[in-house]
């Protein structure tokens, strides 16, 4: 008989239990070895809808580490790099993988938030430091609250700041009313919420919000329904969705009628401009980085991505490069002793350095401060490209609140999907 | 005006998933293997047409070359590979997934990851001015060509030698092979004809929906959902099933966006409790 608490499968689970702690086990004594050898694991979507993004993370984790020559202080830096595919459950297999089997000594990388947060429970419990690098921009991950991590530092980005940054330049461009189009899933109804909260802020307004589901391959649906009364688009949608959006909102005849902000850059992503032409002219993206900067830093590492990728880099390749320069640093700081892992973490803490992306350095809760800048598509050179109309230095992940402020709004971006149009609501507080 | 722009794109859209179901039903009609590569076909005629495009410019080139090369991958699968197990019908599916994967790879390997847009051909670019809104010419455009295609794939299914054989061989191969037709031939021409079909599909739609790493399998579950709603082996069921799940999907889009995900999945679980082998589907 079965045991009736645990069911049919508890025998199974069981098995599978013993099995995964016999493997555990048999490994922990192999990671022992290599000490002079630091091992970054690194968990990136490298196919799937996300394998872009993937691709130009690794290639700036990889130019910083050759202009280290993989070593620092004495230390060589040895990357361990794992497909995600961008799902969860397939990351946490690679990241046991990396840590357990392979010795991977910390994680880094991460693109989908989804991926992160799964991962992010396995880092907190197995006490792995995650240096997340990638796209991951769940806000929560650095708040404190339930998904705090004490082991997480993340030098990339959040959905919010992006977003307020746009709320700021949409309102001072004199637009009172945008109609928003957002992915739908948690990292885009985040980032719209939070759009659409600091627009209510500053006296704006989301007349109306759509949301096509990720994947969605015909937008045509969304733009004859667009309201074109609205002073703009504010859009939201990573992954091939951008690019389909972008090339049928012109197809539409959208263009010139409707401007467009477009938070992330996820039409005007850099390797997409070529693909959609000329139709891009004048669209408004808000990022934390543009290929444009005039800094020796940034036009260093536009030149050598380029040279690389065969095109202009977007927000992945100088995260991936900030992430590993934090590793870098980091590893310094502690002469390459890693068994204090909270040592470690602090080290991260507090590094500060120049990079592309601008000035960096980290808040007490391990989450980036570093520069907005909002972009408009032109042609330099002949070539498309999103150059900074607007910026924002110092920007902490609570940007333009305290987090005092942050946290005294009653609802979430999880209540009120569907009432964004209603400020009263999203201004109401606790 | 916004209705007559809904009915158009849910046409439009239908037409594309006409072209990708049509070649999968055909193929389970005759030889009744399920054949889950149909989404590579898809996809990497896709991006040969791509290519050539690169290469020459030709839009019509393109399509040409992508239903050749992806006809001829199709025929050499069927006579190396799928003829081993003949009537075998999960060694069948399993071969046609393991062959979904390896193309998959190759795609990734040689186009890379980033999703990757097709130019229309200039005459196309513009869009057509209906009151307030616009409407894309490419997609009037696919409208034309997608009743084109299925008229004459009807053509040839009533009408020619080749047609009557394939009825015949999707009614009873056996019988249909002891009348002396050549039952063999006609599996590898009709695999080979389905691969092309999606093909031409690839690169038709490459404009609207982009090329991108997936696409395959997204190309290959809407493919499903159109031949569950039309019935499997039908190529009249593969049209209607088409027209109703694009019209359902924009419409359901339009009107009921807080059910987008399920728009294209709802009318399939609704036709299958009322019809188990879909609208026109023959047990």
């Amino acid at each position: 008989m079965t045991n009736k608490k645990t069911g049919p499968f508890g025998v199974l689970r069981s098995v599978a239990l013993t099995c995964a702690a016999a493997l555990t086990l048999g490994t922990s004594s192999l990671s022992a070895q290599a000490e002079d050898t630091i091992k970054v694991g690194v968990l990136l979507p490298l196919s799937g809808n996300f394998a872009a993004n993937g691709q130009q993370t690794l290639t700036g984790i990889k130019m910083y580490l050759d202009e280290i020559a993989n070593s620092v202080a004495g230390h060589k830096i040895e990357l361990l790099v794992e497909d995600s595919q961008g799902k969860p459950d397939v990351a946490v297999t690679k990241a046991r993988k990396l840590v357990e089997r392979d010795g991977a000594q910390m994680l880094s990388g991460i693109v989908s938030t989804g991926v992160a947060l799964a991962v992010n429970d396995y880092a907190r419990g197995a006490k792995v430091p995650l240096i997340l690098s990638g796209d991951a921009g769940g806000d929560d991950l650095t708040v404190p609250g339930p998904l705090a991590n004490p082991y997480l530092v993340r030098v990339s980005q959040n959905g919010r700041t992006v977003a307020a940054a746009a709320a700021d330049f949409a309102y001072k461009k004199g637009w009172r009313k945008a109609t928003v189009i957002g992915s739908d899933y948690a990292g885009g109804v985040d980032t719209i919420y939070s759009f659409a909260l600091a627009f209510c802020r500053l006296g704006g307004q989301v007349t109306q919000e759509q949301w096509p589901p990720i994947g969605t391959s015909d937008f045509g649906p969304y733009l004859t329904n667009l309201d074109r009364k609205a002073d703009a688009m504010v859009a939201f949608n990573p992954g091939a969705d951008g690019l389909r959006l972008g090339k049928q909102y012109s197809e539409f005849g959208l263009t010139g009628k409707l401007p467009v902000l477009d938070i992330y850059a996820t039409i005007v992503y850099e390797p997409n401009l070529p693909q959609l032409g000329d139709s891009t002219l004048g669209m408004y993206s808000s990022l934390l980085y543009s290929a444009m900067i005039k800094t020796p830093e940034n036009e260093r590492f536009v030149a050598e991505f380029k040279k690389r990728m065969g095109y202009l880099p977007s927000n992945e390749g100088p995260n991936g490069y900030v992430g590993m320069h934090a590793i870098a640093d980091a590893v310094k700081t502690v002469n390459g002793d890693l068994k204090d892992t909270p040592k470690f973490i602090d080290a991260l803490k507090e590094v500060k350095f120049s990079s592309p992306k601008g000035d960096i350095k980290l808040d007490k809760y391990g989450m980036v401060i570093q520069s907005m800048y909002i972009r408009e598509v032109q042609k330099v050179d002949g070539q498309l490209a999103n150059v900074p109309v607007a910026t924002y230095n110092n920007v902490d992940q609570f940007w333009p609140m305290t987090y005092e402020e942050y946290e005294s709004y009653k609802y979430g971006y999880k209540d009120l999907k569907g009432q964004l149009n209603d400020c009263s609501k999203l201004l109401a507080k606790k | 005006m916004i209705w007559v722009i809904h009915v158009l794109n849910g046409i439009a859209i239908g037409m594309l998933l006409f072209l990708l179901a049509a070649g999968l039903s055909l193929i389970y009609g005759l030889m009744k293997i399920l054949n889950l590569t149909h989404g590579s076909f898809y996809l990497v005629g896709g991006y040969i047409g791509l290519t050539v495009m690169q290469f020459t410019g030709s839009f019509v080139l393109a399509l040409i070359v992508a239903a050749i090369i992806v006809g001829v991958i199709g025929a050499v699968i069927e006579r190396g590979f799928l003829r081993r197990f003949h009537l075998d019908e999960l060694p069948q599916t399993l071969l046609t997934f393991g062959f979904l994967f390896i193309f998959a790879d190759l795609c990734l390997w040689i186009w890379g990851g980033d999703p990757l847009m097709v130019r229309q051909p200039r005459l196309l670019a513009g869009s057509l001015p209906l009151g307030d809104f616009s409407y894309p010419y490419y997609r009037l455009f696919l409208i034309v060509i997608g009743l084109a295609i299925a008229g004459g794939l009807w053509w040839f299914q009533e009408h020619t030698r080749l047609g009557t054989m394939l009825r015949a061989g999707v009614d009873d191969a056996e019988i249909a092979r002891a009348l002396g037709i050549n039952v063999s031939l006609l599996f590898t021409l009709v695999f080979a004809a389905g691969a092309a079909l999606a093909a031409v599909g690839g690169v038709l739609a490459a404009p609207v929906l982009s090329l991108y790493p997936g696409g395959d399998f997204d190309a290959l579950l809407l493919a499903f959902v159109v031949v569950i709603v039309g019935g499997l082996g039908s190529l009249r069921g593969a049209l209607v099933g088409a027209l109703l799940v694009g019209l359902l999907d924009d419409f359901g889009k339009a009107f009921f966006p807080q059910f987008a995900l399920f728009t294209v999945f709802v009318p399939m679980a609704l036709i299958l409790v009322v019809r188990p082998t879909g609208l026109f589907g023959r047990r």
